[in-house]
């Protein structure tokens, strides 16, 4: 299998000398589900926005597709992502001012593209939004959103999705439809997903799981159950202790 | 909840700057223009007159002006502080103690402005006079005087009308809930504006008629009464040239989408009306006035008048400047979020700059339009009025100005602020 998203030693670095990202090496395979999974500070949404292009990591390399993502300028940094990357978000970030279909087609038309109508009308019948296409957002529920959200960034068919807790505004319910729906969209449509995520039981939708601890990688764990991901998470703190 | 206001103002003199501002040209000039009241206490008859009209009716003006620029900032800069109300609410605030509080902050801002406005006070009314009398409206042997008229005037209505501004606008945040949005009401105090304007207009063509530089008091009137009406309407107004300019705007692909569905540009629309009705009515009623008594050796009074016309147009262009970028401001940063959001969603920061900057297109056709309608109140009456003639023979040059001018402050306040809004990464603003 080929590597969709590939990370090479990257570091990140915040001004005043806080380190979120320490030298973190990782390979994401096409076709595959992962779960990034630490502590608070860890530093998986900082990994998560360095690999998605929306943040650019002190030192280290980014690639895509195949290819290295060089851009420091934000209009080339966004315009490397339109084409390569989608991100879902924990607080949805869909616009209020807009409707279900036109936020979806949003990322297209701002690319200049054009969007096939009829095909959006399809894919958010299939995620159960199908009577709610000329919707403003304010009036869906947080899992509608959600599932808005994850059509969104698939609209522009890109190698990866990237999702930043996903499910972390959800009850129950939502959440497992808007999980079941990644699962899904990587073994159903054969995309590649990438989600960060503190919920063992989210983890568990996901074929492995990537620990971060302090910035570091801090372990993995192939076809995790949600024991055993909490498990895991309950001794990351003996690990890095023995570590340094 | 004094001491909390007063707090408030020092922690952050920033966030009262416009209302601050506003307050501050407004004491300073209310207090030149009384200070010719001073002056008038004690001189010859024809000069004492001169200087009570220019004062008064000067003075008029400002109150008008100062009551509306300080209540649009003052509103604003609460606006803006929704959080800390929020926040002040949860730890045990009451209504009336938030009430207490923002108009207390008003009084304070107030004060000071007034206390700093009274030298430039002081200044301006020695230049008014010095322009009075260097058109010979005033004898040359008249000294400017700065007394207790000044003094009262300045502090007094500078520190009433922010009294009233304060209650208006704590009424209307610190009330529980989401504020309700009531159109019908907004529409019919509209329809009111317009229809005491209609009045003025037809009492100008009617009763003012023959009366020459008479006229003028109910014809400005009537278009300061229509501009504010239609300012009020400016979210239909805005609905109806957004429908015409859709295909234009459409050309310009995803900008051009999301300007067209952003509905909180209305607010701006309101000073861009109110400039361009007042300042091209009262440009073009002196020109009718001037053109009318050519031949004729121009009276003190009409002089008066002349020199008024021209200063207020100049206040009105200062005020409006202020509070253009005021509500730009404090409306471009409430949407320092849904700018995020549009980047995260793959919009580059020039994308987000282009709609932003289609935005101005609407608000300045609307606005200048509106305003060209609403300056027909004045023009068109006191052409009957006084000329003879519905339509001036003016060019249209001076309409030209007043359009450029409007559109040069939306352009200037709007571009930059946005700018500065989609500085730094995205990821952070969006969780704003």
């Amino acid at each position: 299998m080929t590597d969709v998203v590939r990370l090479e030693s990257l570091s990140r670095t915040y001004d005043g000398g806080v380190t979120a990202l320490d030298g973190v090496t990782a390979a994401f395979p096409a076709g595959s589900f992962t779960a990034v999974m630490g502590p608070s500070g860890s530093g998986k949404s900082t990994l998560l926005q360095c690999a998605a292009g929306l943040d650019r990591p002190t030192s280290g390399r980014v690639f895509i597709d195949g290819a290295e993502l060089t851009a420091t300028k934000d209009t080339a940094m966004t315009k490397f992502r339109r084409t390569r990357v989608g991100f879902v978000f924990q607080d949805y970030n869909l616009l209020p001012s807009l409707t279900v279909a036109q936020n979806v087609v949003l990322p297209l038309r701002l690319a200049g593209r054009r969007a096939d109508r009829r095909r959006v009308r399809m894919v958010l019948g299939q995620l159960g939004l199908g009577d709610r296409t000329d919707e403003l957002p304010e009036r869906l529920s947080g899992g509608q959103r959600q599932r808005v959200a994850v059509a969104r960034a698939l609209v522009a068919e890109p190698a990866v999705v990237f999702a930043d807790e996903p499910t972390g505004a959800l009850d129950l319910r939502s959440a497992r439809q808007v999980l079941t729906l990644l699962r899904s969209v990587v073994h159903e449509h054969g995309r590649t997903v990438v989600m960060v995520t503190h919920d063992p039981v989210a983890a568990a939708y996901a074929d492995a799981v990537l620990f971060l601890a302090d910035g570091r990688l801090a372990g993995s764990l192939r076809a995790p159950t949600a024991d055993a991901v909490a498990e895991r998470l309950a001794h990351l703190g003996d690990r890095v202790g023995v570590a340094a | 909840m004094i001491a909390v206001a007063w707090r408030n103002v020092r922690h952050r003199p920033g966030g009262f700057v416009a209302t601050f501002l506003s307050a501050f040209l407004g004491a300073a000039l209310l207090m030149a223009f009384a200070s010719l009241l001073d002056t008038a206490s004690d001189v010859d008859e024809t000069s004492g007159e001169s200087l009570s009209t220019t004062g008064s009716v000067g003075d008029g003006w400002c109150l008008i002006i100062v009551a509306f620029a300080v209540t649009s900032t003052l509103t604003l800069a609460v606006r803006q502080r929704e959080q800390q109300i929020a926040l002040l609410r949860s730890v045990g605030a009451t209504g009336p103690q938030l009430r207490r509080m923002i108009v207390g902050e008003a009084v304070v801002v107030a004060l000071v402005a007034s206390a700093v406005a009274v030298p430039v006070g002081w200044l301006l009314g020695r230049v008014l006079v010095d322009l009075l009398r260097d058109t010979g409206q005033v004898a040359s042997t008249v000294d400017a005087r700065f007394g207790p008229i000044a003094l009262t005037v300045g502090f007094g209505v500078t520190v009433l009308g922010s009294l009233v501004a304060g209650v208006a606008t704590s009424r209307r945040t610190a009330a529980h809930g989401p504020r309700r949005q009531r159109p019908w009401r907004r529409r019919i105090v509209a329809g009111l504006f317009l229809l005491t304007g209609a009045n003025c207009a037809v009492l100008t063509a009617t009763l003012m008629d023959g009366k020459g530089i008479d006229a003028m008091q109910t014809a400005g009137q009537a278009g300061i009464w229509a501009s504010i009406g239609l300012a009020l309407l400016a979210p239909e107004l805005l609905r109806l040239v957004t429908a015409v300019l859709l295909p234009v705007v459409r050309l310009f692909g995803a900008p051009g989408e999301l300007a067209l569905r952003e509905p909180r540009l209305a607010s701006a629309v309101m000073p861009v009306l109110i400039f361009t009705g007042i300042a091209t009515g009262t440009v073009y009623m002196q020109g009718i006035e001037d053109r009318a008594a050519r031949g004729q050796i121009p009276s003190g009074y009409a002089q008066d008048i002349k020199t008024l016309n021209y200063v207020v147009v100049g206040m009105i262009t200062v005020f409006v400047a202020i509070m253009l970028v005021n509500t730009l401001i404090a409306a471009t940063a409430h949407r320092r979020r849904e700018f995020a959001q549009q980047r995260l969603a793959g919009a580059t920061r020039g994308q987000v700059l282009g709609m932003v900057a289609l935005e101005g297109v609407l608000i300045t056709v609307t606005g200048v339009l509106g305003g060209l309608a609403a300056s027909m109140f004045t023009i068109l009456p006191f052409g009957s009025a006084r000329a003879g003639r519905v339509w001036p023979e003016a060019s249209p040059l001076a309409f030209g100005i007043v359009a450029v001018i409007a559109a040069g402050l939306t352009a200037a306040a709007l571009v930059q602020t946005a700018r500065r809004t989609v500085r730094g990464p995205a990821t952070a603003a969006a969780h704003a």
